[in-house]
């Protein structure tokens, strides 16, 4: 070969031999071989195109020298100094004699295709092994099941390997809450706020029939977006814009779909997982609250019953969840006199209970400070209306023996009368005074007085146990109350409340207890 | 969260630890490459990329980290990777990164292997 390259010193050839060594440095060799040509034929300058596997346009594969070289050669548009070669081209410039008897283009042009193949068959074994790192991607997000729990950082790994397996410049994932798409997590740049889970135009897009709404990912030019479902039901989309090349940004070919679509899957199951995940941490969390607020109203209700001279006492409580609404207290006062306290806050549950601690600082706070009278209702009334929601409201029973004298003052806030049995049969009504507490600003009270005698049983109560349900939804009622009250009158307190107590569960005949129930038990001991 | 990349460097006696924050993508690959390949200019042939601050790379992002590893091999200097998320690393390993480039854990261990 060097007998056949007469421009060439052997100097060249020693460097060309050099460069074409077991790592050969194609670049570096082509471009030597380049400069050969020019300087053998005189030209300025030259440019080596080939044809690209696919066909098309004719690429630039390397240039020396001076002159003008496009990128791209239209095959039909072949320049007026240029030597064909298999599979390509070499153009050069100013116009040179015999460029084609030199074997050197000859061996330039089969170098460079031999370069090309070695390129083409690295870039294969990139996109094989990239194939793996898919492949790797789609088991990783598997196994992030299992090992992610937290939804913002599995939103975030989601939307990362998604956007990175697929080249793309710009991503979003969406979860669907309250009947719509909300963007979790962005990448790359902003993303609409919301969609409306029924949206038409995003639907389409999802399946692949439309475009991308616009304001989906503002100003990318080509987006992919697939849901993700659970079961068929729709917990969210993915979406990514702007396929990167080295060229710049273009559409995402029909394969990235599928292969997104996989990711989708594997992303619902871990979602899916993370918030179940997160749902039963907020349930444990409320338990545990539930507990602790259970746990403050066990302290707030009296222990037991304080000695009354001349007199028994007792109270009871069983609230229907965890923590209820229903509030009872035994304050002794001075001078021997005991106040007794039977409230009940509309609603059940935790809200109630913060109504029920309110009311009892409330009542404690008053108590201490001023005399039972209306007056005392009004101020509380004012308190409540304060410190609570305007939809909550307490009906409140509240009396103050003097056990020296039996006499017995109340104050009745919307509350279900008090039952006073006289020892003789009949029944009197601790009744109304006025409006629950908490309903109005304003609101008046009236104080009532009776006189306690020897035998006589006065019950306070709520309307969880005159309001038990039987299976026919008949209620316990009053009149079963007093039924019970007059067949157990003369026996211990304690035992009196556990009669009630069984003949409301009976009456039930199994249906749970719906409301919370309290009673105070006060009889006053025979002369 | 932002697409750009920022390239920060810390030349230190022969070796230039390069710092990246953000998505290597194509923009962000050519910028790590264009700051190695101005280091090899000015003489350094022992690059450390340490990758702490990016999360997110994309296949144009590794072949132009696999054109920065053979243009090393070219010179014969030596390149070196650290602070990896571990879905990188692996990412790197599939892609035979790992064969050309030597990964570290940390900084200092990449440090010490690479001017051992």
């Amino acid at each position: 070969m060097p007998g056949s390259a007469p421009s060439a010193a052997a100097g060249v050839w020693e460097e060309l031999s050099a460069l074409s060594g077991d790592d050969l440095h194609e670049r570096l060799f082509l471009q030597r071989l380049l400069e050969e040509w020019c300087a053998a034929h005189g030209a300025a300058g030259a440019a080596l195109y080939l044809r690209p596997p696919a066909g098309g346009a004719l690429e630039l594969e390397l240039a020396a020298g001076e002159g003008h070289f496009p990128e791209e050669l239209d095959a039909a548009e072949t320049p007026a100094r240029s030597l064909p070669l298999p599979g390509g081209l070499l153009s050069f410039e100013p116009a040179v004699a015999a460029a084609g008897s030199h074997p050197l283009a000859l061996l330039l042009a089969a170098t460079a295709k031999c370069c090309r193949l070695r390129r083409q068959l690295k870039d294969q074994h990139f996109q094989v092994n990239y194939r793996g790192v898919e492949l790797e991607a789609l088991y990783d997000v598997g196994l992030a099941v299992a090992a992610t729990l937290d939804l913002e950082q599995l939103s975030e790994e989601i939307l990362l390997r998604a956007a990175s397996l697929l080249d793309a410049r710009r991503g979003a994932l969406y979860l669907v809450a309250d009947g719509h798409y909300r963007a979790e997590r962005t990448f790359g740049g902003d993303a609409g706020l919301s969609f409306a889970a029924d949206d038409r135009e995003l639907q389409a897009f999802l399946s692949g029939g439309a475009p991308a709404p616009a304001d989906l990912l503002p100003g990318a030019r080509h987006l992919l977006g697939v849901a993700i479902e659970i079961e068929s039901s729709p917990r969210g989309f993915l979406a990514v814009g702007d396929k990167e090349s080295r060229r710049g940004v273009g559409p995402f070919p029909p394969g990235d779909r599928r292969t997104l679509g996989l990711f989708a899957n594997q992303a619902a199951i871990a979602l899916e997982n993370a918030r179940l995940h997160r749902q039963a941490l907020e349930k444990e969390r409320l338990e545990r609250e539930l507990d602790l607020a259970a746990e403050i109203q066990r302290q707030i209700l009296p222990k037991g019953a304080p000695e009354v001279t001349g007199f028994d006492l007792v109270g009871w409580n069983r609230p229907a969840r965890q923590v209820g609404g229903d509030y009872y207290d035994l304050l002794p006062l001075a001078g021997g006199r005991v106040s007794l306290v039977l409230g009940d806050v509309s609603g059940k549950g935790m809200p109630a209970a913060l109504m029920v601690s309110t009311l009892h600082s409330a009542l404690r706070l008053l108590l201490d400070r001023a005399g039972l009278g209306p007056e005392f209702l009004e101020r509380l009334n004012t308190h409540i209306l304060e410190s609570s929601a305007s939809n909550k409201f307490i009906t409140l029973l509240l009396a103050e023996l003097d056990p020296s004298s039996g006499h017995l003052q109340y104050l009745n806030a919307g509350h279900n009368p008090g039952l006073l049995l006289r020892r003789d049969g009949g029944v009197e009504e601790l009744g109304s005074g006025g409006i629950p507490l908490g309903l109005l600003p304003g609101s008046r009270y009236e104080s009532r007085d009776v006189v306690v005698q020897p035998g006589d049983l006065v019950c306070i109560y709520s309307d969880g146990i005159t309001e038990a349900e039987a299976p026919d939804d008949e209620e316990f009622g009053t009149e079963r109350l007093l039924a019970c009250l007059r067949r157990h009158r003369n026996r211990p307190l304690q035992a009196v409340v556990d009669e009630i107590d069984e003949a409301t569960i009976r009456f039930a005949a199994g249906l749970p207890q719906r409301d919370d129930q309290t009673l105070i038990l006060l009889r006053r001991q025979e002369a | 969260m932002t697409e750009s990349l920022n390239v920060t460097v810390d030349r230190r006696d022969g070796l230039a630890v390069v710092y990246t924050e953000g998505y290597i993508n194509n923009q962000g690959g050519e910028d790590i490459a264009r700051v190695a390949y101005k280091l090899l200019d000015e003489g350094y042939k022992v690059l450390l990329l340490n990758l702490a601050g990016t999360k997110i790379v994309n296949s144009i992002g590794i072949s132009i980290l696999i054109e920065i590893i053979e243009k090393m091999i070219e010179i014969e200097g030596q390149l070196g990777f650290c602070c990896l998320t571990p879905t990188i690393e692996k990412t790197f390993h599939i892609m035979g990164l790992a064969q050309y480039a030597r990964i570290f854990p940390d900084e200092q261990s990449a440090v010490a292997g690479l001017r051992a």
